[in-house]
């Protein structure tokens, strides 16, 4: 019978059924919890993965029908050679640098700073939260509304101080403006997780360091950092990530100008895609933004892994 | 006498220093945003004056303009909010049931599968926008609802996987152990007793799925039109080639942000393990 490997609906089901006949007709418990969710998001990650490898290997039409050509190892030996290429990526290895380098040092400065503040910590640390529940888009967007060589209110402080300039029209102010924006949104993340290491750092240790005679700053590289090296390195880690995935602020900013100077990797990756359709080195260009965060995801549960 | 009368100046001198260090930082962080608050109440000729206007004319004219006239901004709102929490309460379903199954999963390849989890959630959005583009054409999800929340889905589904997992690995084996002991089936168990225990769990995670949908603005480009803009486009939109109505910008900032920073406040005690992914715990 075509059923026989079907449990029998009419037959009379025990609520307890044998261990080895559940076994081989139900997934375990912790199993059946997870397939809704595991099969979405293979749906929405493995099935886009596998089209954005097929993708790289083809050229894509869109009018007329979707259509895929097979091109070989085309749009990967262009975009190995395209210099521009190239020059962008250098270019998100300097917003990277910028916008990770002074946040991670803004960042432990703010919460070595409240950590010191014994009255009125939470209310202070909460106003330093703020810029992190901001949209990106409407960071990019204030950003301009500051800078704006008319109005802005940025730029007329800066003016007072004897810079004169459009900020956002020479290639090196354009660069720091967008750089000192994401720096203002997600130096709050380093701040509070930083000020979160520091609370957990055993004030019977700090006591002792004191009554040694050991001043703050000798403390701090002698104590503190040691103690909290792993909190700081999934702070790096995380914003890391978020750093290279998000490309919002400068979209409504600069969209990659003043001539090309600050055009990162995802904002060509956007530009290949949407404004040339050429879907098939868009996708190359996707798969090496992707590896360069597989590794830092690595590096993320390795943390993650050590420590626990 | 003389040494502990040096070392109190001293120690005054460092403690105004910090509170100089810590203005400064107050005023880095929160003249944008108190400049936003400002430009949304001012007149249009106020808000683009060259000499900045720091006392003016409080009016509501541009809060008025948006939800009147040619451009208004309700069906905005409506797919923003109709969209993230969508987004939100799915993944927070989802990613509770699978959290707690991976949680306990005593699975072979439990590591590859979180890994797994975690590159998903942490995939650079270009590099998803483009084959999820193709797919949702060929799928007619293009300008649909629906079309956005799978899309936020595949940044929030693996986010309140992984954190979910984190909060349920805090709950001690023995209290659910006890509960097998005293009758309860596994459901019973998971929904009765270790669930209630992870609220806090719950209520961060959604939040924060809420925040990020929210806030999106890349995805919505690509695949919101004219039937499913959210805010952030909305905003965008204002800038044009003729010029940009700053007025209005800054007041739709203020309602994009608003919400987000109170949501964002009111789980601010656990931000910490949130935003790591559950890496770090505690304030």
């Amino acid at each position: 019978m075509s059923t026989a490997l079907r449990a029998d609906p009419t037959e009379p089901q025990t609520k307890q059924g044998p261990e080895p006949a559940q076994r081989r007709f139900r997934l375990t418990f912790p199993a059946t919890l997870m397939a809704p969710g595991v099969s979405l998001l293979a749906l929405l990650s493995i099935i886009p993965f596998i089209t954005l490898i097929v993708m790289s290997f083809s050229r894509v039409r869109l009018l007329g029908g979707l259509q895929l050509d097979w091109v070989g190892l085309d749009n990967w030996t262009r975009v190995l050679q395209d210099v521009d290429m190239w020059v962008s990526w250098w270019r998100t290895a300097v917003y990277l640098v910028g916008t990770l380098g002074l946040e991670m040092v803004l960042g432990v400065g703010i919460a070595l700073l409240l950590h010191r503040v014994v009255r009125g910590r939470g209310l202070m640390l909460s106003l330093v939260l703020l810029p992190m529940f901001v949209a990106p888009v409407i960071v990019g967007l204030l950003g301009r509304y500051l800078t704006d060589s008319t109005f802005g209110l940025y730029s007329w402080a800066l003016a007072k101080l004897g810079y004169e300039g459009d900020i956002l029209g020479g290639s090196t102010s354009a660069m720091t403006a967008v750089i000192l924006m994401d720096v203002w949104e997600w130096t709050p993340l380093i701040a509070m997780i930083t000020l979160a290491g520091l609370s957990g750092v055993n004030p019977s240790v700090l006591e002792a360091a004191s009554l040694d005679g050991a001043g703050y700053w000798s403390t701090l590289r002698h104590v503190v950092f040691p103690s909290i090296t792993g909190i700081l390195l999934v702070a790096f880690l995380i914003r890391a990530m978020d750093a290279v995935r998000y490309y919002d602020i400068i979209t409504v900013t600069t969209n990659g100008g003043p001539a090309d100077a600050t055009k990162t990797v995802p904002i060509r990756l956007f530009e290949t895609a949407f404004r040339f359709f050429d879907f098939g080195y868009a996708a190359a260009i996707g798969l090496m933004m992707l590896v360069v965060t597989i590794f830092i995801s690595k590096g993320f549960v390795a943390v993650l892994q050590r420590k626990g | 006498m003389a040494d502990t009368e040096t070392h109190i100046r001293q120690k005054r001198s460092s403690q105004i220093l910090v509170w100089f260090l810590i203005a400064v930082a107050m005023l880095w962080t929160l003249v944008p945003l108190a400049w936003m608050l400002a430009g949304s109440f001012k007149s249009s000729a106020d808000v683009t004056a060259s000499d900045p206007k720091f006392f003016f004319d409080p009016t509501m004219d541009n809060y008025r303009n948006l939800f009147s006239g040619p451009n208004d901004l309700t069906p905005y709102l409506w797919h923003s909010l109709v969209a993230s929490t969508a987004a939100a309460v799915l993944s927070l379903v989802l990613g509770t049931l699978a959290g707690y199954g991976l949680s306990k999963s005593t699975m072979r390849r439990k590591n590859d599968l979180s890994f797994w989890v975690i590159s998903t959630r942490m995939a650079p959005i270009a590099a998803v926008i483009v084959p999820l583009f193709l797919m949702f054409r060929v799928a007619g999800l293009i300008d649909t609802l629906p079309g956005l929340v799978l899309a936020y889905m595949t940044f929030n589904l693996p986010f309140a996987i992984w954190l979910m997992t984190a909060f349920f690995d805090d709950v001690p084996p023995s209290i659910e152990e006890s509960a097998l002991v005293a009758g309860c089936t596994r459901w019973q168990a998971f929904w009765y007793v270790v669930l209630p225990l992870t609220k806090a769990g719950l209520v961060t995670t959604g939040v924060l799925c809420l925040v990020f949908a929210w806030n999106d603005y890349a995805f919505a480009t690509v695949f919101a039109g004219p039937s499913s803009q959210t805010l952030p486009i909305a905003a965008s939109q204002l800038v044009t080639q003729t010029g940009i109505d700053w007025g209005q910008l800054t007041a739709i900032g203020t309602i994009v942000v608003l919400p987000m920073v109170f949501a964002g406040l009111a789980v601010r005690k656990w931000l910490v393990t949130g935003l790591t992914l559950g890496a770090v715990t505690g304030e």
